[in-house]
Formats: C-alpha cells, sequence, structure tokens
C-alpha cells in the first residue's frame, strides 16, 4: 500500500515537473517567434505604418527604379530606389549587383529600415513569368505582390 | 505500335490493380486464416514490383530516346543533355518523384513478401504496404501522371531544373531520402499488423530492427548528402538555412532518431509500448506531411518545388493514416498499456526517455516555425517568413542537452545505476570536458555555444573511450590476448554496440564541424582587379583571365582564381556561373578548395563584364566544414556496420540470454 501512495505521490510530481517544462518550453518558443518573425511588405505597406516596421527585420518586395541605380565598384555600395508605385525607397545594398539584376526587375530584399532608407544585407532577384514589367508606369498592385511572394 | 506514355500508363493501372486484390486477398487470407489466399497475396506482390519496374524502365526509355510525346519527357527533359542527366531527371520533377518514390515501395514490399518470416503479423504487414502502394499509384494514377501522351509533342524539351542538374549529388540525394522514408514505412506496417492483430509486443520490433536501421542510415545519408550539394550550389557558402524543404527532411529524421532509441528500451524493459507505435505513426505521417507541405505550394521555399496537383491526395493521406493508426492505438489500448514502471530516472531506460523527450521537442519546433507563417496569413494575412534565428534559438539548447545525454545513456546500465562506476565515468568525462573547454578558450574561442560544444565534444569522446575500455581491458586481462584482437574479436561480435559507438563518435564529428563552420565563418565580397593579388584571410587571391566553355547543353562563364598561400600558388578556382539550355535561370556555381582545417570558397557575385578590368567575388573561409562530411560519412558508416549480418551462431546464442534475462524482470514488472 506504502508502495503505491509512493508511486502515485511520484507521478504527481512528473507530472508537475513536465507542465513546468511545457510552460518554459512554451515561453521560449513564443519568445524566439517573436523576436525572428520577418514581414513581407511593398513600398506602400510600409508608407502607412512606418512606425511598425522600424528596426525590425523585413523583406521588402517591388520593383527596381528605373535610372535611380548607382554602385560604387570600390566599395562595393550598390543604391537604387525600390517601388511598387505608389511608395519609393532609396535602398543601400554592401555588395555587387547579381547578375540579372537591371531597371524594372522584381526583387525582395532583406534588411531593415533605418529612417526612411533601406539598408539590405541580402538582395534577391524575382525573374517571374507571371508578371511582366510595367510599359506605361502603371503597377498592378496584388500582382506584384503575388509575383514577388 | 503502342507508344511509350500508353504502356507506361498501363503498367501503373496495372500496379494500382494489383495492389488493390493484394490489398483484399491480403485482409480474406489473414482473417480467415486461408494459406492460399495469404500466399495469392504474397505473389502478388511480386507481380506489383514486376509492373512498377516494368513502369519505370519505359520513363528510362523515354527519356534516353527524347521520346517527347511523353509528357513527363516534354516537360523535363532535353536532347542536349548528358546521358547522367537524362537518367536522373527521373526523379528531378514531382511526377517522376512519385514514381520513383512508389517503385521503391513496391522493392520493399516484394523483398518483405519473400524473407519476412512467416508470423501472424506478416500478411498484415503486407496489406499495409500495399495499402501505401495504392496510394502512391493513385496519385501517380490520377493526379501526376508523367505518361500522358502528347497529340502534338515539341522538337525538344527545356531540360531539367538547373539547380538539379547542376551537381551529380543531386543523383543521389532524392534517392536516399526516398529509400529512407519507404524504409521507416516497414516497421510502421509491421507496427500497424501488431495492433490489429493484438499483438503490441516486441515482436514487430524485432523483425523490423533492420529495416528501421537502414531507413534511418539512408535519411541520414540523405540529409548530408543534401547539406553538402546546398554548398556546392546555392552560393552562399552554407549548408542549412532552416528552409521549409530542409525542415520537412529533419522532422522525420528526428523522430525517427527518438524512435531507434526507445525500442531498445521496450525490447529490454517492455516499456514505452504506446510511446513506439505512436512515434513510427509520427514518422511516417509526418513524411507524408512534408511531402504535403513541400509539394503543394502552401510553403514557399528557395528550392522552389512549385505548386503540384498533389497537395490534397498527400493532405488526405496523412489525415487518414494519422486519424486510423490513433484511433487503432486507442482500440488496442488494453493490450497498449505499459504495466512496469521505471525504477529509476537514472538509468539507461531513463537516458532514452529523456532523449526521446528531447527530439519530440525539437520535432515539435521545427514543425511550428515551419507552418506558423500558414497560421499568421489566415488569421492576419500578414505574410510572414520565421528565420533562421528562431530556429536557432530553439535547438541549439535543445542539442546541447541531447550531447550532454548521449555522453551518459550508454554508460548507464539498464534499470538502476551503481553510483560508484557512474561518478567515477562521470568524473573522467567532466575532467576530459573541463580540458576541452580550457583548450578552446586558450585557442581564442568565446562564444558561448561553440564553447559549450566542445566541452561536449570532449564529453563525449571520453564517453566512448570508457565504454571501449570498459569492455575490452577486461576481456583481454581474462583471457591474456592483445587488446586490439579483443577489440577485433568485440567488434565482431557486438555489431550494433560497436555501431552505436560509430555513430555516436561520427555525431561529436559532425558537431565540431558545425560549431566551426556555423560560428566561425568569414564571409566577404571582394573586388579582384585582374592581374592583381588580394588578400583574404592569409590567402591572397589573383584573377587570371576569364573563361567560357559549352558542355553538355550547359554554357559556363567565370574566372580563373589563382590562390596563393605564404607567397606559394597552392591551387586554382574556377568559380563560374552557369546557364543551361534556353532557361532563363543562371546558376552560381562556386568552386571550393577543401582542407581539413578549413574550406575556401569563391562564388562569383556579378556578372564577368568583358569591359571591366575587375571581378567581384564573394570569398567565404569555412573553418572545419569538411568535418560535417566527415562525421556523415562516420555515422552512415556506424548504421551501415551495425547492419552488417552477425555470426549467426552468435546471434542465436545472444538471443538466448536477452530473452533469459529479461524474463525476471518481466516477471517482477508483472507482479
Amino acid at each position: 500500500m506504502r508502495a503505491r501512495r509512493g508511486f502515485a505521490r511520484r507521478r504527481v510530481v512528473y507530472a508537475l515537473l513536465g507542465v513546468g517544462v511545457l510552460a518554459f518550453a512554451g515561453f521560449m518558443i513564443s519568445q524566439a517567434l517573436n523576436t525572428s518573425l520577418v514581414y513581407f511588405i511593398l513600398p506602400s505597406e510600409y508608407a502607412q505604418q512606418p512606425s511598425q516596421y522600424q528596426d525590425r527585420r523585413v523583406r521588402l518586395g517591388g520593383l527596381v527604379a528605373p535610372e535611380s541605380v548607382r554602385f560604387d565598384d570600390l566599395d562595393l555600395q550598390l543604391t537604387f530606389d525600390v517601388t511598387d508605385g505608389l511608395a519609393t525607397y532609396p535602398v543601400r545594398h554592401v555588395g555587387s549587383p547579381p547578375e540579372l539584376f537591371r531597371e524594372n526587375a522584381g526583387v525582395v530584399i532583406e534588411g531593415r529600415f533605418s529612417e526612411n532608407e533601406f539598408v539590405s544585407d541580402n538582395l534577391l532577384i524575382k525573374h517571374s513569368e507571371v508578371y511582366e514589367a510595367p510599359k506605361d508606369g502603371h503597377i498592378d498592385i496584388e500582382a506584384l505582390r503575388e509575383s514577388l511572394q | 505500335m503502342m507508344s511509350l506514355g500508353t504502356i507506361g500508363s498501363a503498367a501503373v493501372m496495372l500496379a494500382l490493380a494489383l495492389s488493390l486484390y493484394a490489398i483484399v486477398a491480403g485482409i480474406a487470407g489473414a482473417v480467415r486464416r486461408d494459406a492460399r489466399l495469404q500466399t495469392s497475396a504474397r505473389l502478388t506482390a511480386l507481380a506489383v514490383f514486376v509492373a512498377a519496374t516494368t513502369a519505370i524502365v519505359v520513363m528510362q526509355a523515354a527519356l534516353l530516346t527524347d521520346d517527347f510525346s511523353v509528357r513527363y519527357v516534354a516537360e523535363q527533359s532535353r536532347i542536349a543533355s548528358p546521358t547522367w542527366v537524362k537518367i536522373v531527371t527521373l526523379w528531378a520533377a514531382l511526377e517522376g518523384s512519385v514514381l520513383l518514390w512508389a517503385w521503391l515501395l513496391t522493392a520493399y514490399t516484394a523483398v518483405l513478401a519473400v524473407s519476412a518470416p512467416n508470423t501472424v503479423l506478416r500478411p498484415w504487414a503486407l496489406v499495409v504496404m500495399n495499402a501505401v502502394q495504392l496510394f502512391f499509384f493513385s496519385v501517380v494514377a490520377f493526379a501526376a501522371n508523367p505518361f500522358i501522351v502528347l497529340a502534338s509533342p515539341p522538337l525538344d524539351g527545356p531540360g531539367a531544373n538547373p539547380l538539379l542538374q547542376n551537381h551529380w549529388m543531386m543523383a543521389v540525394h532524392p534517392v536516399l531520402m526516398y529509400l529512407g522514408f519507404v524504409g521507416l514505412t516497414v516497421p510502421f506496417a509491421f507496427a500497424m499488423a501488431a495492433l490489429i492483430t493484438k499483438r503490441p509486443g516486441t515482436e514487430w520490433m524485432r523483425l523490423t530492427r533492420r529495416w528501421t536501421l537502414l531507413g534511418w542510415g539512408f535519411m541520414t545519408a540523405a540529409i548530408i548528402s543534401g547539406g553538402w550539394w546546398s554548398y556546392e550550389v546555392l552560393g552562399w557558402g552554407g549548408y542549412w538555412a532552416w528552409d521549409p524543404v530542409e525542415n520537412v527532411s529533419l522532422m522525420p529524421w528526428l523522430t525517427a532518431t527518438a524512435f531507434l532509441h526507445s525500442i531498445q528500451v521496450q525490447e529490454r524493459r517492455r516499456m514505452l509500448k504506446a510511446w513506439n507505435l505512436l512515434l513510427i505513426v509520427l514518422t511516417f505521417s509526418l513524411t507524408l506531411l512534408g511531402t504535403f507541405l513541400i509539394r503543394s505550394g502552401v510553403i514557399s521555399s528557395v528550392h522552389a518545388f512549385g505548386d503540384g496537383p498533389v497537395g490534397p491526395f498527400f493532405l488526405a493521406f496523412f489525415v487518414i493514416v494519422t486519424l486510423v493508426s490513433i484511433s487503432l492505438v486507442v482500440w488496442r489500448w488494453d493490450q497498449v498499456r505499459d504495466r512496469a514502471d521505471l525504477d529509476a530516472v537514472v538509468s539507461r531506460e531513463g537516458a532514452f526517455l529523456g532523449v526521446n523527450v528531447l527530439f519530440l521537442a525539437m520535432t515539435f519546433a521545427v514543425l511550428l516555425g515551419t507552418v506558423f507563417p500558414l497560421f499568421v496569413e489566415a488569421t492576419t494575412g500578414d505574410r510572414v517568413t520565421v528565420g533562421a534565428p528562431f530556429f536557432d534559438a530553439i535547438t541549439l539548447p535543445v542539442w546541447m542537452l541531447v550531447l550532454l545525454l548521449m555522453g551518459v545513456g550508454p554508460l548507464l546500465p539498464w534499470r538502476r545505476a551503481e553510483t560508484q562506476t557512474l561518478s567515477r565515468n562521470l568524473l573522467v568525462m567532466a575532467a576530459t570536458a573541463v580540458l576541452a573547454f580550457a583548450l578552446a578558450f586558450a585557442f581564442g574561442m568565446r562564444r558561448p555555444y561553440p564553447l559549450i560544444t566542445i566541452a561536449l565534444a570532449g564529453w563525449n569522446l571520453a564517453s566512448v573511450a570508457l565504454l571501449l575500455a570498459g569492455a575490452i581491458v577486461p576481456r583481454a586481462r581474462i583471457t591474456g590476448r592483445s587488446l586490439g584482437e579483443v577489440f577485433t574479436r568485440y567488434a565482431y561480435e557486438h555489431k550494433r554496440r560497436v555501431g552505436s559507438m560509430v555513430v555516436h563518435l561520427g555525431v561529436v564529428v559532425i558537431a565540431i564541424g558545425i560549431v566551426g563552420s556555423g560560428g566561425y565563418r568569414v564571409d566577404q565580397q571582394l573586388r579582384l582587379p585582374y592581374g592583381e593579388r588580394v588578400a583574404f584571410q592569409g590567402y591572397e587571391l589573383e584573377v587570371l583571365r576569364p573563361f567560357s566553355e559549352q558542355a553538355g547543353g550547359r554554357t559556363s562563364a567565370g574566372v580563373e582564381v589563382a590562390v596563393f598561400e605564404r607567397g606559394e600558388r597552392v591551387t586554382v578556382l574556377n568559380p563560374r556561373i552557369n546557364r543551361f539550355g534556353d532557361r532563363q535561370m543562371l546558376v552560381p556555381t562556386p568552386s571550393v578548395r577543401y582542407t581539413l582545417g578549413h574550406d575556401l570558397y569563391l562564388a562569383l557575385a556579378g556578372a564577368v563584364d568583358p569591359n571591366q578590368d575587375f571581378v567581384i567575388i564573394r570569398a567565404v573561409q569555412s573553418p572545419l566544414i569538411t568535418w560535417i562530411w566527415i562525421g556523415g560519412a562516420i555515422v552512415v558508416f556506424g548504421a551501415g556496420y551495425a547492419l552488417t549480418p552477425g555470426d549467426r551462431r552468435l546471434r542465436r546464442r545472444a538471443e538466448a540470454t536477452a530473452t533469459s534475462g529479461e524474463r525476471p524482470a518481466d516477471a517482477g514488472a508483472e507482479a
């Protein structure tokens, strides 16, 4: 009988320990998720709520604005404007432009907004068959968003 | 003459129908204990294999003869591709991959039908295998038929996905992955058979022990080779990015690893019956869920598998498999319930249980991180990705605990540890760990995770040394033979035990490789003018000349970079950009100098412009990264060694002692 009671008590201790570990793990996981979520946004979405994305890692999608590309090959600094037709922001990227980088190309850049300049450390070219670069200057936002996903 | 596409489709339909017959005959034979029906089901398994093999041969024939009337060939192949690319094109896209998966499944089922011992479990296990097969052939026939005949075939196709044909490793990696998945289907099938026949004892896992280890070994090899492929092809100098495609291959591996450890607890202590059943169900259903996630396009991935029509099929099958198998466990709860209890936490089974919880926690975290973007998008409409920092933050501490337990567990006896020997062993291990920590610190390492990992590497090396010494020294003393002789004999007689030591050793080697390459890599873009030497991490790099070449439907443009070390030219690397046929996609192809200390990895960061007198190169120095591949090879070797057949006489003797040794423990548990 005593053995059985000890057994039951041990079960309770194990259960409490288990709950404690789970609660701790849950807390750690939610913390880690919160700090490492990277939002995908377009320039116009940033324009609506700049404070929400300030100093937070985001993926910014858009088109390389015409006549905005500068590349300093000594410092390896690439600057260009990214636009979705509604809003345009300057981008600073350390590194060489990738092979398919050109005006009106769809890009996804990863980094942070600092003030209203985007500092990027990762630049991806999206060469999509879905989205055609604009001919007349008009950009279909939804089609652009889909093509950059 | 019939076209290849028609023959292929017919073979698939035949395999589908035969699988269906094998299920019906198998169930009827098992329920009515009709030996003739059971034999018929077994022979049908062979026939399905023949039909599936026909389909594979037809597809290969179509690929090799450039028969573009077959849709898959038209969409994936190209006349100018080299022969090896045409062969591996079978698994370069969705339809072919599912066909290959189905074929491997039929091969395993056929082997089982011929070689599995004649027990009550066998007919039911074959029924389950055939049911899985039926699912795969339905997908091939109704959702992803590669044999559809085109009315107006094109003259040439676009060729296989450039990322895949850029490296021979891609010829290997998917096949290994499917061999692993299929291998783990066998214990799943026997587990289901055990539940159906109310025999959830150790029989099903003893019968499938080798299949489990085989599947696990293939999966490990697949993950390691996938990492190596990423490293050699993707051009960023890393091998693991916590991309969804990588995550879904890791999850079943984690649960399979847990399973591999926890079945030993049941074999020795008759505990964890339900746990083991649920683990193998989880492993199998995670392979299905993973396939759904990456093949349906619900999750975007850099590997861009795209969205196919098979998503709903895999999702439905995942739901059915999970529901049916969990209901089976619940239905048989009376047989499945454990009657024994843990005697002491500090015991072999305690350590195995601990490592199981850790692996499961990791699986959950990886799953959460992988599907979390789906939840966010469904609830808020925001598009998010979960970055690598999440996965690192969650899994690194758990890996540390795994390494800690990996050192202790094998030294602990079953049931209850004697504190005296244990504390002496722990003291030796702790001392080695401190020594390793101090050495790493002296070499200038300061970051916590790398330092802890190195300490744990020391801890584990000491553990393996103690294990071996404990096994060999007394034997040598008693027999008077030399240590080497005793070791050879011991390694021959205890293949599983020595194999597990080798695997653990390999894991330590991989951990060291990850510490070096993950914690101390240098990644830099360099402007290299032609004919000038530029310093990078103790090297000097000089671009000699640009080059371009054309071979096998591939156009490459790159530069020759001479690498100097202490003024001496050690090698010439050729980073390049490849283009395949008319495909738009460019594949930057890095060039690597492998050494045991560190790798020098060069990739073109931009175009090679003839009007420029310089090129921009991404240079990465990754310390110790080669040890990841070496460690992976050690792990796979260890698993393979444990699988090699032992001396039959020895095995029988071992089994006899194991069962007689277990009986008292079992009786005690029942009382």
